[in-house]
């Protein structure tokens, strides 16, 4: 545990210099999020910073906080304690009503992506799309997730896979500048994975800031530019994943992972 | 896009998906059914408009209601529990534009349904009738097509105060048992609740006569009813029912308030 506060003590030391030198804001910043339901504290003064084209990784047990985190930081919560700001453009936090219907708007895919049944994936996507500044092209959107030959079908005849598709795809309406995507590749087949994590570089490569949770390691090793290990309510490592995996000497992110959280924790996922 | 925009959007996939579910489309098919069925089968458009008036009254503060709630007791909590309502929050849409959206596009529907339904059943009226009076013959001038608008419109507004309960029922309620519930329970007090209310409060004389008006306009069940006797029937009434009025709006603008409170709460 011991390297992987080291990793955590790095990150921070980043944010300080990125302070200090002025430079850009990040696309997305939350600052000591707290939070608790009843008795049981699920996030504890968790801070994390995401920089415009930056992946970023979070991992940690089952109910460890990684969808509570992410529901403040789509800013569809609101945490007990922190604050979350959004906008690279350095436009503050109370800009939201601009912010979020163009380009500084946080796309969210939910855990569990539900849909109005009886609508096709198109229509669902075009009923979304008029929420959004400018134009959108649905059938583009579609083809990006690998939709555009169930683009007829109806939502509830789609699979599992296919209903987190089109969950992503209407994350992606409006283009927005930070994607939060609560376990993107569950239910997806091996395939479907790799594609879904390709579109999600290809995305960081335009600029997007990409927060995401997920338990295939494997893939977020590959593409993650950080991976942040909640455990606990708290961040208890934070850093690129080839640093993470040096600091504890393991093969690999899935092995590290295991050094990093509880032992109990990790058999009982 | 303009909340106004928002609101017209979200009121169109509402529309749309009452149209498409065949469980709502049934019961509207049910109430029509049975309301042209009872001007039908029963001795109300033999005798006119009023006649019929008076048939269909307590069947549409029976039905109404239950047409109301079936449209409307979920809406709300569906989009809630399929993350929809998270997801319409990143593109910034108002809760007053969300509520208002949903509360449009349902009573659109119910309007259609519910007034369609009585003007086929004032249809049957010049049908049904016979060409001389009978015993229940009315003067022409009580006895028009305009007293039984008069009705269809009060039914109207009946049913999009009920929706309007119904859709608070929705917002406020976070699981599906508590919104069946909370459904259950205000159906049963407005058909009933207030009525024995009114009944028990004259007969113990915890209030007078004069003070019923005022208590079956605190149920939209009574305070419809008022107003159907007090302005689509002539009774020889001297004063309007306004405290039904009153009742009846302010069933609407409470209700919607609840809804939009209640929808989520907005993100510091």
């Amino acid at each position: 545990m011991s390297e992987g506060d080291t990793a955590v003590r790095d990150a921070t030391e980043d944010e300080s210099t990125t302070e200090s030198t002025g430079a850009a804001r990040p696309a997305i910043e939350a600052t000591d999020l707290s939070h608790a339901f009843g008795d049981i504290h699920v996030l504890e003064g968790v801070s994390l910073s995401v920089e415009p084209g930056e992946i970023v990784a979070l991992v940690g047990p089952n109910g460890s906080g990684k969808s509570t985190l992410l529901r403040f930081l789509a800013r569809v919560r609101t945490p007990d304690e922190g604050t979350v700001s959004v906008g690279a453009s350095g436009q503050g936090e109370d800009d939201r009503r601009e912010g979020q219907g163009g380009h500084n708007r946080v796309g969210y895919l939910p855990q569990q992506p539900g849909f109005r049944d009886g609508f096709s994936a198109a229509d669902t996507l075009r009923f979304y799309a008029q929420f959004a500044d400018g134009d959108v092209d649905v059938s583009e959107i579609l083809t990006h997730v690998g939709l555009v030959e169930a683009s007829d079908r109806r939502v509830d005849a789609l699979s599992g896979g296919m209903t987190r598709l089109l969950g992503l795809g209407r994350a992606l309406i409006g283009d927005p500048a930070v994607l939060v995507l609560d376990e993107p590749a569950s239910g997806l087949d091996p395939g479907m994975v790799e594609r879904l994590f390709d579109i999600v570089s290809e995305l960081a490569d335009s600029g997007v800031a990409v927060v995401l949770s997920s338990h295939n390691l494997g893939p977020v090793e590959r593409t993650a530019d950080r991976v942040a290990v909640l455990d606990g309510g708290r961040f208890v490592a934070d850093g690129p994943p080839g640093e993470l995996v040096e600091a504890v000497s393991a093969a690999d992110l899935q092995t590290a992972f295991g050094e990093f959280v509880s032992t109990e924790e990790v058999e009982g996922r | 896009m303009s909340d106004v925009e928002d609101l017209f959007a979200i009121a169109a996939r509402e529309l749309r998906t009452v149209v498409r579910t065949p469980a709502v489309v049934a019961l509207a098919v049910v109430f029509g059914l049975t309301v042209v069925a009872v001007a039908a089968a029963g001795t109300g458009a033999r005798g006119g408009y009023v006649p019929l008036v008076l048939d269909l009254v307590p069947f549409v503060e029976a039905l109404v209601p239950l047409l109301a709630f079936a449209l409307c007791y979920r809406a709300v909590l569906s989009d809630r529990q399929t993350g929809e309502l998270d997801v319409l929050r990143t593109f910034d849409v108002s809760r007053l534009s969300y509520v208002g959206g949903v509360y449009l596009g349902r009573s659109i529907a119910l309007v259609v349904v519910v007034f369609g339904s009585l003007l086929v059943a004032a249809a049957t009226v010049p049908v049904l009738s016979p060409a001389k009076p009978t015993f229940l013959a009315l003067n022409a001038a009580a006895d028009s097509p305009v007293a039984f608008v008069r009705f269809a419109v009060l039914a109207v507004v009946f049913a999009l105060a009920v929706a309007a309960v119904a859709l608070a029922v929705s917002a406020a309620a976070r699981t599906a048992r508590q919104a069946i519930a909370l459904a259950v329970g205000l159906l049963v007090a407005f058909v009933v609740g207030v009525d024995a209310t009114a009944v028990a409060g004259l007969a113990s004389g915890t209030f007078g006569i004069d003070a019923v008006p005022l208590v079956l306009a605190l149920s939209p069940n009574g305070a419809f009813r008022s107003l159907v006797f007090g302005v689509a029937v002539e009774t020889g009434s001297q004063r309007p029912p306004l405290a039904a009025l009153v009742g009846l709006v302010g069933w609407v603008a409470a209700a919607l308030v609840v809804a939009v409170l209640t929808a989520w709460k907005p993100v510091e």
